[in-house]
C-alpha cells in the first residue's frame, strides 16, 4: 500500500480495530490520516467496513450493544476513545448526515436549531442567524425561507437531506461525516446535494461514504478504498482514479467486482 | 400469468373485500344496536304522562238534594262508590255507571245523618255524624273466586269500621278530624264555634303484661295570637297535627304524649298573610301539603335551624291553580300530590316538582274526586252528576332531569343535595335517584387510578423501550402483558381483603414511603454522580439502572414500614386516622381512593404500558441516531424527539386506559365500599356508575323507575366512553399530523 503523506491531519486513525458483538471483526487495523477542510471519500464494496469506519469517528457505534474498539482515533490531537472523552462534546464536533434523511418531526426552523437547543442555547437572534446561514450553506435557504415554521416532513427527499446537512452544520462542527447521503435520492436531488458538498469544502472537513464511484470522483479531494475491513489504498482522488497503485483498487474502480 | 390463476386471485380478492366489509359493518351495527337497546329501555323515563278517559256517565238514582260526601274506586278502576248524607255507600260499575249494590252504615249512637266525610289513606273515610260522633270506615275490596261457577273471579267489597269516637261533651264542633293508628290509638280534634280547639286522645295504657286499661285524655290546644283556623290535617297515625290559619300561619303540634300535647311551632308561612285553604300530609307522613287562597300548592317539612330548632320550611313549589285551592290530597301510592280548585284537578309529583296531569269537566265543575290506590286512575264527579273515569299512565313521576342531575331537597334532609339511595324498607320512601354522585364517583375513581397508573406506565414504557437492555425488555414486556390477563375479580378481592386492611393498618408508613421513595431516589442519584467515576460502575448506566434503583426503593419502603408507627405515635398521637378525623373532620373509610388507585391502577397499567411501549419502540432508530449524532444526551433525545414522535400512541394508550378505568366494574364493586357520596377526599370511597349497575340491577323491578334509571346510567357510561374515545381519536389524528408519518 502506498502512502500519501498528509500534513496536519484533522483526524488520525491508528491501528483501529472494530469488533461487532460476538467478536466479529469488521475493521482490521486501519491507519488513516484525514486532511483538514477537504472532502475525503470512503469507497469500497458492500460490507467492506466503510460505514463502520465513519461511525467510529463520532462513536455512533457505541449504540451497538457488545461492540468493541481497539486502537485510536485522534481528532485534533485528542484520542476520542480515551476514557475521559465526552461523547456529547465529540458528537458536536463531528456532525453526521445519514444515508436515509431523518429530519425530526418538527418545523424546519426547529430542526436546524435542534443542536443549539440541546446545548442549552436560548438566544433567539443566534437561532435566526444560524438558521439562515446553515440553510444557505446547505443551499436550501431559497427554497424554504418562506416556510421555515412548517413541518420538515413536508419537504422532498433531496430537500430533507440538505436540511439534515444544514442541521449538522448549524452547530459549527469541525468535521461532517456523511454516510451515503445520496443513496436514497433521485439524480436531480443527488446533484443538488453534491453541489452543496462542494460548496462546503472550504469551510468544513467532510468525510463521505459512497457507493457511487462517479460521485466520489466528482466531489472528493481524497479517496480511501477499503476492502474486507482493511484500507487498501488512500490517495488524492485524481491519482487514485487515474492511476491506482493497487490491483484490487483498479479492479474495483474499473467495475470488475463490487 | 395464467389467466385462470389471475381470475382466482381476483375472485379471492373480491371475497376478502366483502367479508371484511360485512364484518366491519356488523361490528358498527351491533355497537349501535346495543346502544339503541339500552336507550330504548331508559327512554320512557322522559315520556310525558298520559291520561285516558275510560268512561263517562251520569250517576243514577241521584237526586238534587243528595249531597255526595265521598267517592272511592278500587285499584283496578272497576268498582266505584259514593257516600251520601244518609251514610249509604252506593257501589257502581265504573265502566258503565250501572249501580251494583248499597251498603249502609250508621253511627254507634244510632245517628243516620252525616254532616261531613273526609277520605284519607287507602279508602279510609272519616265520617262525622250529626250528633257529633265520628266513625272511621274502611272500604275493602277483595277478589272472590266462585267455586260453584267455574272459579270465576270477581271483586267483592265490604265495609270495615276501624274506629268510632263519641261526641264531645259540650256542643257540636264546626270542624272535626279523627285518626286511628294501627295499634288502636285514637285521636280526635274538634274546633268549636267559640274558637276552642280540643284534642281527645285515647290509647291503651302500656303495662308490663301487654294490653292494659284504655285511658282517654282531653286537652285544650292553645292557638295563640293567630288568625282563624281554616284548615287542618293529621298524620295517619295521629301523632302530628297541623293547622293552617286565615292569615297564613301554620301551627304544628306533637301529639305523641297523651298527657301533654305540645305546640312545636307557629310559622308565618306566607308573608302576604294569604289564607291557607287546604292542608294534608304527603304519603309517608313527613311532608305537609299546603294549598292557599291564591291557588299555590307547596310542600313543607320541618328543617333543623341553628337558631330556631326545627322549623317548617317550604321545600317544593308545585304547579298551582288560578283560584283558591279547595283541597289537597296525597297519592296513596307515591309522593304525588293532587290539588283541587275551581279550575280543576292537578296532579304533580313532590320530589321532581313535575306537573303530571290535570283534569276538568269543561263547562261542568268538578266537585269531588277519588284516586285508585295504585295511583293509576282517578274518577271525578261534576256538579251535574257526571262521573269520568280516567286511566293514568305515569310510570315514572319522580324522574326529571332535575332529580337525575340537579340538587334536590329530599324529605328530612337538612338541605338540597345530590343523593343516590334507590330503595328502603318501606313503601312510603322517597327514592333518591341522582346520577351526579355516581358520575362523580366514576370520574373520581378514574382520576385516582390514572394518577397512579399514568406516570408508572409511561415512565416504565420509556425506560423499557429506550434505556433498558433488550434482554430485560424481553422479560418485562410479556410480564406486564400477563398482568392485563389477571381477572379483575381477583384484583378486586385482593384489594378489598388484603390491601385495604394492610393500608388501614399502616397508613403512616404508606405516606412516609411516598416521601421516602423520591427522597431516597434523589439521594442515590447524588451518590451515583460520585460512584460513576469508577468505570465498572459506569457500565451499569447502560441498561442495568434497575439493579441500583430496586434496592433503593425496597430500602425506602422498608424504612417507612419500620418508622411509620413511630412517626404516627410522635406526630399524630398514635393514630393517623383518628388525628385526621379530629383535626380535619375527614373520616377514614377503609375502602377508599388509595385502594382504588392501586387496584384499578394495577388493572390499567398494562394497557397503557403496552401501547405506549409499542409506540415508543416504533419511533424510527434513524431519528434517535440523528439526535444522538447532534450531541444530545439519551434523556434529551427521549424528551425532545422520541416522546413527541410517540405521543399519538402514548395518548391513545392513555385514553384506552381511561376508558377501561371508566368502565371497570369488578374492582370498584369490591374495593370502593360503594358509598354514593360526593367528596373529593382520598380517604373516602365512591360508587361509580358501573358498580352501581352491577349492585342494583338484580333487585330493580323490571320496567320500574330504578330499572330504567340504571339503563340510563348505562347509556351515560356508553356516551362517556364514546366521547373519551372520540376526543382521543381526534387528538391522536392531530398529533399524528403534527409529528409525522410514523
Amino acid at each position: 500500500m502506498t502512502e500519501t503523506r498528509i500534513e496536519n491531519p484533522i483526524i488520525e486513525v491508528n491501528n483501529l480495530k472494530f469488533y461487532y458483538p460476538g467478536n466479529a471483526r469488521a475493521l482490521h487495523g486501519i491507519d488513516l490520516r484525514i486532511p483538514e477542510k477537504q472532502v475525503t471519500a470512503l469507497i469500497g464494496p458492500s460490507g467492506c467496513g466503510k460505514s463502520t469506519l465513519i461511525r467510529c469517528f463520532n462513536r455512533m457505534n457505541d449504540l451497538i450493544d457488545g461492540c468493541r474498539v481497539e486502537g485510536e482515533v485522534i481528532l485534533e490531537g485528542e484520542n476520542i476513545y480515551a476514557k475521559d472523552t465526552d461523547i456529547i462534546e465529540l458528537r458536536r464536533e463531528a456532525g453526521m448526515v445519514f444515508q436515509k434523511s431523518n429530519p425530526f418531526p418538527k418545523s424546519i426552523y426547529e430542526n436546524v436549531i435542534y443542536g443549539l437547543r440541546i446545548a442549552g442555547e436560548k438566544d433567539k437572534r443566534l437561532f435566526d442567524e444560524r438558521v439562515e446561514s446553515s440553510l444557505k450553506a446547505a443551499a436550501l435557504w431559497d427554497e424554504v425561507k418562506d416556510r421555515l415554521h412548517e413541518s420538515a416532513l413536508g419537504l422532498s427527499g433531496g430537500q430533507m437531506q440538505r436540511l439534515c446537512i444544514a442541521r449538522a452544520i448549524a452547530v459549527n462542527p469541525k468535521v461532517i461525516l456523511m454516510d451515503e447521503p445520496c443513496s436514497a435520492l433521485d439524480p436531480k436531488s443527488t446533484a443538488r446535494v453534491e453541489e452543496t458538498i462542494k460548496e462546503l469544502r472550504n469551510e468544513y472537513t467532510i468525510i463521505i461514504v459512497t457507493h457511487n464511484m462517479q460521485q466520489a470522483a466528482r466531489v472528493s479531494d481524497y479517496t480511501a478504498f477499503l476492502f474486507e475491513g482493511s484500507l487498501i489504498e488512500f490517495g488524492s482522488t485524481d491519482q487514485l482514479f487515474v492511476k491506482p497503485q493497487n490491483k484490487q483498487t483498479e479492479d474495483y474502480i474499473t467495475g470488475r467486482f463490487g | 400469468m395464467n389467466p385462470a390463476f389471475f381470475k382466482k386471485v381476483k375472485r379471492n380478492d373480491r371475497i376478502a373485500k366483502w367479508i371484511i366489509t360485512v364484518g366491519g359493518m356488523a361490528i358498527i351495527f351491533s355497537v349501535v344496536f346495543i346502544l339503541i337497546l339500552i336507550a330504548k329501555v331508559s327512554l320512557p323515563l322522559f315520556l310525558a304522562p298520559d291520561k285516558d278517559l275510560r268512561a263517562e256517565f251520569q250517576l243514577e238514582h241521584k237526586t238534587a238534594e243528595d249531597k255526595i260526601l265521598a267517592l272511592g274506586v278500587d285499584e283496578y278502576l272497576e268498582t266505584g262508590y259514593r257516600l251520601d248524607q244518609t251514610g249509604t255507600f252506593r257501589f257502581f260499575n265504573v265502566h258503565y255507571g250501572s249501580p251494583l249494590d248499597t251498603l249502609e252504615v250508621s253511627s254507634e249512637t244510632g245517628s243516620r245523618r252525616l254532616v261531613t266525610a273526609r277520605t284519607y289513606g287507602r279508602l279510609n273515610h272519616m265520617l262525622v255524624w250529626d250528633d257529633g260522633s265520628v266513625t272511621i270506615e274502611h272500604v275493602k275490596f277483595y277478589p272472590f273466586f266462585d267455586e260453584k261457577n267455574d272459579n270465576v273471579r270477581s271483586i267483592r267489597h265490604r265495609i270495615e269500621r276501624l274506629a268510632s269516637f263519641a261526641a264531645p261533651d259540650y256542643g257540636l264542633p264546626v270542624e272535626t278530624m279523627a285518626r286511628v293508628s294501627d295499634d288502636g290509638r285514637q285521636v280526635r280534634i274538634d274546633l268549636f264555634r267559640s274558637g276552642e280547639f280540643q284534642v281527645t286522645i285515647a290509647e291503651e295504657e302500656e303495662s308490663l303484661f301487654g294490653a292494659g286499661d284504655r285511658i282517654e285524655e282531653m286537652h285544650q290546644l292553645e292557638l295563640g295570637a293567630v288568625g282563624d283556623v281554616t284548615a287542618m290535617t293529621m298524620s295517619t297515625d295521629g301523632l302530628k297535627l297541623y293547622a293552617g290559619t286565615s292569615t297564613g300561619e301554620i301551627l304544628r303540634w306533637d301529639l305523641s304524649d297523651i298527657e301533654a300535647p305540645l305546640l312545636k311551632e307557629t310559622t308565618r308561612a306566607f308573608t302576604d298573610q294569604r289564607e291557607i285553604t287546604a292542608l294534608n300530609m304527603v304519603f309517608g307522613d313527613i311532608s305537609l301539603i299546603v294549598g292557599d287562597e291564591q291557588g299555590g300548592v307547596s310542600t313543607w317539612f320541618p328543617v333543623r335551624d341553628a337558631d330556631f330548632g326545627w322549623k317548617l320550611t317550604r321545600i317544593h313549589e308545585l304547579q298551582g291553580h288560578t283560584q283558591a285551592v279547595q283541597d289537597v290530597s296525597p297519592s296513596p301510592h307515591d309522593k304525588s300530590v293532587i290539588s283541587f280548585a275551581a279550575d280543576g284537578i292537578k296532579i304533580s309529583h313532590m320530589t321532581s316538582e313535575r306537573f303530571l296531569v290535570g283534569f276538568d269537566h269543561g263547562a261542568e265543575r268538578i266537585v269531588d274526586f277519588a284516586q285508585s290506590t295504585r295511583g293509576n286512575g282517578v274518577i271525578t264527579l261534576s256538579d251535574h252528576g257526571t262521573v269520568q273515569s280516567w286511566k293514568l299512565d305515569i310510570p315514572h313521576p319522580e324522574i326529571s332531569l332535575k332529580t337525575l342531575f340537579g340538587k334536590v331537597w329530599y324529605e328530612s334532609y337538612p338541605e338540597p343535595t345530590w343523593a343516590w339511595q334507590s330503595s328502603a324498607g318501606t313503601d312510603d320512601y322517597e327514592p333518591k335517584l341522582s346520577l351526579t354522585p355516581l358520575i362523580f364517583g366514576t370520574l373520581k375513581g378514574t382520576f385516582y387510578a390514572m394518577l397512579f397508573a399514568l406516570p408508572l406506565a409511561i415512565f416504565g414504557a420509556i425506560y423499557t423501550s429506550q434505556f433498558a437492555r433488550p434482554k430485560f425488555k424481553a422479560i418485562i414486556k410479556p410480564a406486564v402483558e400477563v398482568m392485563a390477563a389477571i381477572p379483575t375479580v381477583i384484583i378486586g378481592f385482593l384489594a378489598a381483603l388484603w390491601l385495604a386492611p394492610l393500608i388501614e393498618r399502616s397508613l403512616g408508613s404508606m405516606f412516609l414511603s411516598l416521601i421516602l421513595i423520591p427522597a431516597a431516589l434523589m439521594l442515590s442519584i447524588l451518590l451515583w454522580q460520585g460512584a460513576r467515576k469508577v468505570t465498572p460502575l459506569k457500565q451499569v448506566e447502560r441498561g442495568y439502572e434497575f439493579l441500583v434503583i430496586t434496592p433503593v426503593i425496597v430500602m425506602a419502603v422498608a424504612i417507612a414500614a419500620v418508622l411509620g408507627p413511630g412517626l404516627e405515635n410522635w406526630l399524630f398521637g398514635g393514630d393517623l386516622k383518628q388525628w385526621l378525623f379530629n383535626e380535619t373532620g375527614t373520616r377514614y373509610d377503609p375502602r377508599n381512593c388509595i385502594i382504588i388507585a392501586f387496584a384499578m391502577g394495577f388493572a390499567v397499567i398494562p394497557i397503557i404500558f403496552t401501547i405506549a411501549e409499542d409506540s415508543l419502540s416504533n419511533v424510527p432508530q434513524s431519528i434517535k441516531a440523528a439526535s444522538l449524532a447532534l450531541g444530545a444526551s439519551r434523556w434529551q433525545t427521549v424528551w425532545r424527539v422520541i416522546l413527541p414522535s410517540a405521543s399519538p400512541g402514548i395518548f391513545a394508550g392513555t385514553m384506552i386506559g381511561f376508558g377501561r378505568a371508566v368502565g371497570e366494574t369488578m374492582i370498584v364493586l369490591m374495593a370502593t365500599g360503594n358509598t354514593a357520596i360526593m367528596d373529593l377526599s382520598i380517604f373516602n370511597g365512591m360508587r361509580p356508575l358501573s358498580a352501581n349497575i352491577a349492585v342494583e340491577i338484580p333487585e330493580a323491578p323490571v320496567d320500574g323507575s330504578l330499572y330504567r334509571t340504571l339503563f340510563l346510567t348505562a347509556v351515560i357510561l356508553f356516551v362517556m366512553t364514546f366521547i373519551v374515545n372520540t376526543v382521543a381519536e381526534i387528538v391522536r389524528q392531530r398529533l399524528r399530523a403534527k409529528y409525522g408519518r410514523f
